[in-house]
């Protein structure tokens, strides 16, 4: 089979045999922590070339062609060229707000894709309390966000942040419903317990109220990830590029990764929480375990990448489509609309576990 | 008209009047602002143009007026002034609002100052700018008198302003554009969504805005400046590079000024392939527009298709005269060229090929949630506003003012086709956007009609190896993608004209930026732009 | 509370009407021209206004009598028509072009130019690929070294190019 974990555990084995037991966990984490970044750079540089691949079908256009066959070298030449850049020194600004910020937004982003869970067997994080982490950790940038809009001593910044700001923390409340809604629904916070609970029917399909936690939660956190038709911080059109304006070569691209993990971090949890993860795509009866057997074996890696990308392709589709809210209809979205709805949800759901299920079991 | 000048005169005893085929009036400037606001009370409230032109023995002011409710007459006002060193003239732009900026301007160009103007700072140029270019006795060697830098950014917010005092004196007033509290955010000139190097200062509250201070100049070419020393046939190159949007018809206006006022009869065929070319670029103009004005609300994708299916008419306009955004293709007399065999064909096929577009826009767009929520009841302007800023064009008929030239004073084969003038009577953001998009369907359908019935004959009449123009006044208006553009040309039977005005619809359009965009926020200000449709070359002429 | 619930669904149909737009477009046939690669099968209309050359026949003639009208005629002074006199054989001294400089840099197109020349000696051609790394580079020289005027019988002395219906002609 394909799966990783064979892989892992010939590594573990290796090390733990010729080396001290400290020696063999030191050598582990850093190999964790390598591979981790270098997953996280890997797929910053796939997104940046999807999105400007499928934002130019969208448009009729072709995208980059120019860099390797069909532009595929693309994201490398773009990487190259930022590393390259000046980084341009502000004269009246708080230097030491400036970088923190900066450090702030790629921590949050990196810790927050850490908690993800590839498949069955590459898991990074895995704390009991897994969804509160998600939660907690990803607010992290919005503290970046504003940092950054403040300390660069520019009103178009200023202007960014306080959107950002705003946007962010309204839109935290909904997805993070969303989240809760699930956790009534699997009885656990732990993400490995929530995708375990999946195993057999995926949350999406076992209520009509995940369906509405599921939209919600893609909403929000397209919210979150400052994208799409929630672009207000950085309303290219409005603010030029709003709180990052006077960031410049890699500190402007780390911001740009950034926002590009953060989405497949988004569409990756969503992928846990609502369509089981690395769980195969199972049908719950008897006359279909010749389908469920084909469905298992595709890798477990695959399912999970498949639709985690899936969910982004879907957040492309949106950014591409619609034109960007003004504040007051995004403020009005979220705080008359989504969470409204998502705090009826949450109770319904939680009726639905608690009464009805007992009732007919 | 008889009437209007019986009235005019029982206000002013020295009104004379000048032509007699139009109505052009003369007055002594102590009795100016007394007719402006007879005339105004009589119902002519639309201010078309403003014009200085410097005579050497005295400068000269003059008024193209009009009813906004008839339009198809306007009449000629005007007063000078002998001192030359330091001409004063009474301000109308308490009388009509649109005067605001044609007052600055001719105070930048010619230094005649204003009396009671509220705002006369210089409008295209530095603030230190030393002398006025448009002077018959400017001296234009390159470098003289223009310092290097700006030494005092503070200049920039001093508005100065002359008002009499009691004793009839002239006293100079000096105030601060901004208070010192405000929050001013710089707006261009290098801002994706200005549409051109506009500076617009903004004072903000938060998101909301307060105040809107636009200053031009950026691009200014002088192309007024250049004209008076060229060619009747050199100049007009330069006309397209007005309004690039609209460049065809820009150039219609002055090959037309030229070709009336020389006499010339055009042939048949070539005012027909006028139109349809006119009617092409409004096309291309409006899905410009309304592309660029979905790129200001966010929405990408619809800009790059109205840039894709405007390609379609650069193309039909490349084969035909050779040239895309710079067509090259009016010529006094007619157009250069004959049309390429393939334009018939090319533009049946354009036809249907944009009314399936158009609906795709209306699904894309038009019906967006968003979109809606954004444009409706945003951006009010009343039609009173309107006609005081003299704001013509799409934005006027948005506000339901019946406004079109080709309607009111048909030209070139406008008379012959059977079109509708898209009125709507909201006057917010959405009846902008949308009377673009209707206007493309009407002149989809003036071209359909036209298309078969281009005449056989010639398509250049023959002209005069040197052009030469009668001395005299001439005003040309046509209607442009942008409103009512217009030209003034005062020739002395030279081969040059003596002054040419243009008519920017654009300037209109930024300096109703102001009123229209009180208490709304940053991003309606970008996408009320987007609405209003100014191209900035435009007014920086 | 009715009209929410209608807005809301509403809204949500008319936002995936605009995906669907979007989404016809992602199929549908690709309007990007890959400018060098397509560099031999790229549309070109042949009235577009490239570059301005001498209408040369092919014994190394061109047409230009060097009278300098459109070097008068044009709004930038981007033509420079350079005469030399010459002896011809029977004994006359003639006026005939020397050079004629044309600079690309400060041309506008308006094609002012090929419409006052009497003689149709100057023409466009397509060519769009001006790109040079020295703006002296763009100063061109029309008429080609040893080349010289078509040599016309006496007795035509003053030729006139026939007018074509409609045709101005900005002869003197």
């Amino acid at each position: 089979m394909l799966e990783v974990g064979g892989i892992l555990s010939w590594i573990h084995e290796a090390l733990s045999s010729s080396c001290p037991e400290w020696l063999t966990l030191l050598i582990e984490y850093v190999l964790i922590g390598v591979g981790f970044l270098a997953l996280y750079a890997l797929i910053a540089l796939i997104l940046i070339l999807l999105e400007r691949k499928v934002c130019a079908y969208y448009q009729c256009r072709l995208g980059p062609m120019r860099a390797g066959f069909w532009g595929l070298l693309q994201p490398f030449a773009d990487m190259i060229k930022i590393l390259m850049k000046e980084i341009i020194p502000l004269l009246k600004n708080d230097k030491f707000l400036f970088f923190t910020a900066l450090f702030l937004v790629i921590i949050g982003s990196l810790c927050t894709f850490g908690a993800l869970q590839f498949s069955k067997d590459l898991v990074g994080i895995d704390f009991n309390v897994g969804v509160f982490y998600v939660l907690a950790i990803s607010s992290l940038g919005v503290l970046g966000i504003l940092l950054a809009g403040w300390s660069s001593n520019n009103k178009y910044t200023m202007i960014g942040a306080m959107r950002a700001g705003a946007q962010l923390v309204s839109y935290e409340l909904s997805s993070g419903l969303s989240l809760l809604t699930i956790v009534i629904l699997g009885g656990t916070m732990q993400l490995s317990g929530l995708i375990e609970a999946q195993s057999e029917t995926w949350f999406l399909f076992q209520t009509p109220f995940t369906w509405i936690a599921m939209v919600i939660y893609l909403i929000a956190g397209h919210a979150e990830t400052n994208r799409g038709p929630f672009d207000l911080p950085e309303a290219e059109s409005e603010l030029t590029a709003g709180y990052h304006i006077e960031y410049s070569g890699i500190t402007f691209g780390l911001f740009y990764v950034g926002e590009y993990v953060n989405m497949f971090t988004i569409a990756g949890i969503g992928t846990m929480v609502f369509l089981g993860g690395w769980q195969p795509f199972h049908i719950n009866a008897e006359w279909a375990a010749g389908f469920n057997g084909v469905m298992d074996m595709i890798p477990t890696w695959l399912w999970f990448f498949a639709k985690a990308f899936g969910l982004v392709m879907l957040s492309l589709w949106v950014r591409w489509s619609f034109p960007r809210l003004r504040i007051d209809q995004l403020l009005h979205l979220e705080w008359k609309i989504l969470m409204p709805i998502s705090l009826l949800n949450m109770l319904l759901m939680a009726l639905w576990v608690t009464v009805l299920v007992p009732l007919f079991a | 008209m008889e009437k209007t000048l019986k009235m005019i005169q029982s206000v002013s005893s020295s009104c004379t009047k000048i032509d007699a085929a139009d109505v052009m009036v003369s007055v002594d400037k102590k009795d100016l602002h007394k007719v402006c606001e007879a005339l105004y009370k009589d119902g002519w409230d639309y201010l078309i143009n403003l014009t200085a032109v410097d005579n050497v023995e005295n400068i000269e002011i003059v008024y193209h007026i009009s009813k906004s409710s008839d339009m198809e007459k306007f009449m000629v006002l005007k007063t000078n002034t002998t001192d030359v060193e330091n001409p004063i003239i009474e301000t109308v732009s308490d009388i009509w609002k649109s005067a605001n900026l044609y007052e600055r301007e001719a105070y930048d160009f010619f230094g005649v100052r204003f009396l009671n103007h509220p705002d006369m700072r210089r409008l295209f140029l530095r603030p230190d700018w030393v002398g006025y270019p448009l002077r018959k006795n400017y001296d234009n060697t390159p470098n003289e008198g223009i310092p290097s830098k700006v030494h005092d950014m503070d200049a920039c917010e001093d508005v100065p302003s002359i008002t009499l005092d009691r004793h009839g004196e002239i006293v100079e007033n000096h105030t601060k554009l901004f208070g010192r509290n405000e929050y001013v955010v710089n707006f261009g000139p290098q801002h994706p969504s200005t549409h051109g190097v506009l500076h617009l200062r903004v004072s903000l509250e938060g998101e909301t805005i307060k105040k809107i201070d636009p200053n031009f100049g950026y691009i200014h070419r002088g192309i007024e400046k250049m004209m008076e020393s060229m060619t009747y046939p050199q100049m007009l190159f330069l006309t397209e590079r007005l309004d690039y949007l609209c460049g065809s018809m820009n150039r219609h206006a002055l090959c037309m000024c030229v070709e009336k006022a020389m006499g010339l009869e055009i042939p048949k065929r070539a005012e027909y392939i006028r139109t349809i070319f006119d009617e092409l670029n409004r096309i291309a103009s409006h899905l410009i527009g309304w592309a660029c004005m979905c790129n200001d609300m966010g929405s990408i994708t619809a800009f790059i298709y109205g840039m894709r299916d405007r390609e379609k008419i650069m193309d039909i306009f490349q084969e035909t005269a050779g040239g895309r955004l710079m067509t090259n293709y009016y010529v006094i007399g007619g157009v250069a060229q004959d049309i390429h065999p393939n334009f018939v064909n090319r533009v049946k096929e354009f036809i249907p090929y944009l009314r399936k577009m158009i609906k795709e826009y209306h699904t894309l767009f038009t019906g967006n949630p968003i979109a809606r929520g954004r444009m409706i009841n945003c951006g009010l302007l009343k039609k009173e506003d309107a006609i005081a800023l003299g704001m013509s064009g799409p934005n006027g008929r948005a506000s339901g003012w019946h406004c079109d030239v080709r309607k009111i004073a048909p030209y070139a084969a406008y008379s012959e086709v059977d079109f509708k003038e898209i009125l709507h009577d909201g006057g917010d953001t959405i009846d902008r956007y949308m009377i673009r998009l209707e206007e493309i369907e009407e002149s989809l359908k003036i071209i359909e009609q036209l298309i078969d019935k281009i005449p056989e004959g010639d398509f250049r009449a023959k002209v005069p190896a040197i052009v030469k123009v009668p001395a005299g006044e001439y005003y040309q208006r046509v209607e442009n993608a942008r409103g009512d553009f217009g030209v003034y040309l005062k020739s002395t039977g030279d081969k040059s004209p003596y002054r040419i005005k243009f008519r920017s619809p654009s300037m209109v359009a930024v300096s109703g930026l102001d009123p229209i965009c009180r208490d709304t926020k940053i991003a309606d200000l970008i996408m009320i732009g987007g609405s209003l449709d100014y191209v900035i070359p435009c007014i920086d002429r | 509370m009715k009209k929410y619930i209608k807005d809301l669904f509403s809204g949500i149909y008319a936002l995936l009407q605009g995906m669907y737009i979007t989404n016809l477009n992602f199929w549908r046939p690709k309007v990007t021209e890959q400018y060098p690669e397509d560099r031999q099968t790229a549309r070109q209309f042949e009235r577009f206004r490239g570059e301005l050359v001498f209408d040369m026949n092919d014994q190394n003639e061109h047409k230009c009598i060097a009278c300098g009208l459109c070097a008068r005629n044009c709004p930038n002074q981007s033509l420079e028509v350079i005469t030399k006199s010459i002896t011809t054989e029977d004994g006359k001294t003639k006026k005939v072009l020397d050079k004629f400089l044309y600079d690309l840099g400060s041309c506008t197109f308006c094609s002012v130019c090929t419409q006052s020349c009497a003689q149709k000696a100057i023409k466009w051609t397509n060519n769009f690929e001006h790109a040079v790394f020295n703006r002296s580079a763009l100063v061109k020289q029309l008429n080609p070294e040893g080349s010289k005027a078509i040599e016309r019988k006496p007795a035509v002395a003053a030729p006139k190019a026939a007018p074509a219906a409609g045709q101005n002609e900005n002869q003197q």
